[in-house]
């Protein structure tokens, strides 16, 4: 049996809504907070970097340090009286980040040479997977607390869906003894060939990186190689956490485009290897919903009203366009349908004439992402 | 529209699903209708099994070395790799160092695990195909089409060689990104195309885009409105429809209402940004021939 989005809502503890930037990821993600918190769930959303527009919306600091409840007023206006009952969290990850080194490095004297080290200041943007291993981390905490209910977790934006999923894999690669090796001063290598080794890393390094940066790499290296015990340590904690099917869904919201398709179905077949409970698409900005319209007809007015009769010929080439947009929608929910397995749904969202940016236009979302999917087969055929 | 073509590369941007990949591909077969020799590029991604851009040119895929094409183009994937590879050959003087180099498990994972790296990786292959000469000492790729990723990542990707030389202030690193910078950010060499579509936020995010793109020093080749929908109706024949829609439900009516929001969009974007828009207007149809059809606007001047 298929769980719907509103069966999920009901029933996980977290939802992880994933997807490339610009898709309408934190709308839907929010969205689905929304529609929890209606149904009397006490509900975080958790965002990374979100829009201004979004904070705007629903009243809360950008940089706030903790978990912001959203006004009673704000909340009415949704249609949800329970107080307290939505949370919102945007993290910022260069604070999540120092807080992080807070706490692995105990000695106050390294946690500061590490900050104020010119790599490190770069890291969030140097190293892969670094914001989503933060957004991993204060998942992690909030569940460790038990606070609440559900955890809506908005994904980073990020080129490629997956690089939430492989992005704490990616810091912990990063933290990988191997690479260590690469940056410890030569008559620190012991041994006669690893010391040997070791020069000519010296040599390359200098070759590609240039002394400077080279020595600038080794102190960061030196440092930070205390915390990624830590790190590994937590990561695939992190992971494990993620995979029970009973407490947690992973959603890839997408547009409906060609390129979208290609990253939906790799997106899933890496939750499946990865053993991650995937739960189903977004698409949003669809037109493959339950439709009544008809083309509009045209010959009987034309003779007798040739205002009317033109208007309507240039009504009918703009009917035509948006069968064609309904169709290439309707071809790629098919495609979608087809490849999914059981335990997935795929939901259109249609795009809103004025966006989703007022509390209004998330409660619209809201509801259709809480509508029982319709199988597309069963879409009225338009009469020509 | 000769002048459009006019560059070494124009990079191609927006955010997902305004048709990045449809409009690269009609750039290319019009700028090769034009007579110039082009190649198409798309920047790697970890192993799809196929991409849009691809696809429309009958390929799953294109290599990391350029090949030819249906249609006269050519194609190649920029992968970071192949970027590494081709600098620690220029950078590294002893060959046996390079292949150390190459073959270390330990830096092919820094440089994996780092994005920065990956990015310049990407950046300096993007800039030997374009120092690649002919016998005749001709540039081989006359003009490179760059497929870009969506808008975050673009300016992730434009923003590289500054991020890098504020880390990483000296060495030969910092060299090559001088160097890329100098083609990148010359506004006679390169264009930066943001596609976008005619509708409210669409045209917002595209004015960010630009502004960030304008903060990085990129030139600004303008946007490519697509998805146009001209408001064709005179008053009187909106007047007359208008009740007629009122009750019902027919194809047409979003669009019969939108299209004002259209050239709505299109004054919104001369207003807000001081740079050159081309509409492309909506058509039923898609894929390949949608690309052609595009193409053929393109090539021919029609696109205004």
């Amino acid at each position: 049996m298929t769980p719907s989005i509103a069966q999920l809502v009901m029933t996980r503890r977290v939802i992880v809504c994933g997807g490339s930037g610009g898709v309408g990821k934190t709308t839907t993600a929010t969205a689905i907070a929304i529609a929890a918190a209606q149904r009397g769930r006490k509900v975080l959303a958790l965002t990374v970097d979100p829009s201004k527009r979004l904070a705007q919306t629903l009243g809360v600091d950008r940089n706030a340090a903790a978990p912001t409840s959203i006004s009673a007023e704000r909340m009415a206006e949704a249609g949800i009286h329970a107080p307290g009952s939505l949370e919102a969290w945007m993290l910022d990850p260069s604070v999540v980040a120092d807080r992080l080194i807070e706490r692995l490095v105990t000695d106050t004297t390294e946690a500061h040479r590490l900050k104020g080290n010119r790599i490190y200041r770069q890291l969030s943007r140097l190293v892969a997977g670094t914001q989503e291993y933060m957004a991993m981390e204060a998942l992690y905490r909030f569940l460790e607390e038990g606070r609440y209910d559900l955890i809506v977790l908005d994904t980073p934006p990020s080129r490629n869906a997956l690089d939430f999923l492989l992005g704490p894999g990616r810091v912990a690669a990063f933290a990988d003894g191997r690479i260590f090796q690469l940056f410890l001063p030569s008559d620190q290598q012991t041994g006669f060939f690893r010391a040997a080794a070791a020069s000519i890393l010296t040599r390359v390094n200098n070759a590609i990186f240039g002394e400077q940066t080279y020595g600038e790499l080794q102190e960061f290296f030196a440092t930070f190689a205390n915390i990624i015990v830590g790190i590994n340590r937590n990561a695939s904690q992190m992971l494990k956490t993620l995979q029970n099917p009973d407490e947690v869904a992973f959603l890839l919201v997408s547009s409906p485009a060609a390129e979208a398709m290609v990253e939906a179905f790799y997106f899933r077949r890496k939750c499946l290897e990865m053993e991650l409970p995937f739960r189903g698409f977004v698409l949003n900005r669809s037109e493959a919903r339950p439709d009544a319209r008809v083309m509009p007809e045209v010959s009987a007015f034309g003779e007798v009203d040739p205002v009317l009769g033109s208007a309507l010929a240039k009504l009918q080439r703009l009917a035509t366009l948006e069968l064609a947009q309904v169709e290439r929608d309707r071809k790629l929910m098919d495609e979608l349908t087809t490849e999914l397995g059981e335990d997935a749904v795929a939901l259109a969202v249609p795009a809103l004439a004025n966006g989703a940016h007022d509390m209004e236009g998330l409660m619209h979302i809201a509801t259709i992402l809480m509508e029982e999917p319709v199988p597309v087969t069963e879409h009225p055929v338009p009469a020509a | 529209m000769q002048e459009l073509f006019d560059r070494r590369v124009l990079l191609i941007t927006g955010k997902g699903g305004v048709g990045r990949s449809t409009l690269t591909a009609a750039l290319a077969h019009a700028a090769h209708k034009r007579g110039k020799r082009v190649l198409v590029a798309e920047i790697g991604q970890a192993d799809s099994d196929y991409t849009p851009l691809a696809r429309l040119f009958g390929r799953d895929t294109f290599p990391k070395d350029p090949i030819p094409l249906s249609g006269g183009v050519r194609g190649v994937t920029l992968w970071p790799r192949k970027g590494h590879e081709r600098f620690f050959k220029k950078v590294i003087p002893v060959s046996a160092l390079v292949n150390a180099a190459l073959s270390s498990h330990a830096l092919q994972r820094m440089l994996d695990a780092a994005p920065s790296f990956n990015e310049m990786g990407v950046f300096y292959h993007l800039l030997t195909l374009l120092l690649e000469q002919r016998p005749d000492g001709k540039y081989e790729h006359e003009l490179i089409i760059v497929d870009m990723p969506a808008s975050g990542h673009t300016l992730g990707l434009t923003g590289v060689p500054s991020r890098v030389l504020e880390a990483m202030p000296s060495g030969p690193i910092a060299q090559a990104m001088r160097e890329g910078q100098e083609v990148m950010h010359d506004p006679k060499q390169c264009a930066v195309w943001v596609v976008a579509l005619p509708e409210l936020l669409p045209v917002t995010e595209a004015l960010e885009l630009l502004d960030g793109l304008v903060k990085d020093k990129m030139p600004i080749g303008g946007v490519l409105l697509n998805r146009f929908v001209p408001d064709e109706f005179t008053p009187e024949e909106r007047e007359r429809l208008q009740p007629l829609l009122e009750e019902r439900e027919v194809y047409g009516k979003a669009r019969f209402i939108g299209s004002p929001r259209s050239e709505e969009a299109l004054e919104r974007l001369d207003r807000g940004s001081k740079v050159r828009v081309l509409r492309i207007t909506e058509r039923p149809l898609q894929g390949k021939a949608l690309a052609a059809s595009i193409a053929e606007d393109f090539a021919s001047g029609r696109t205004a």
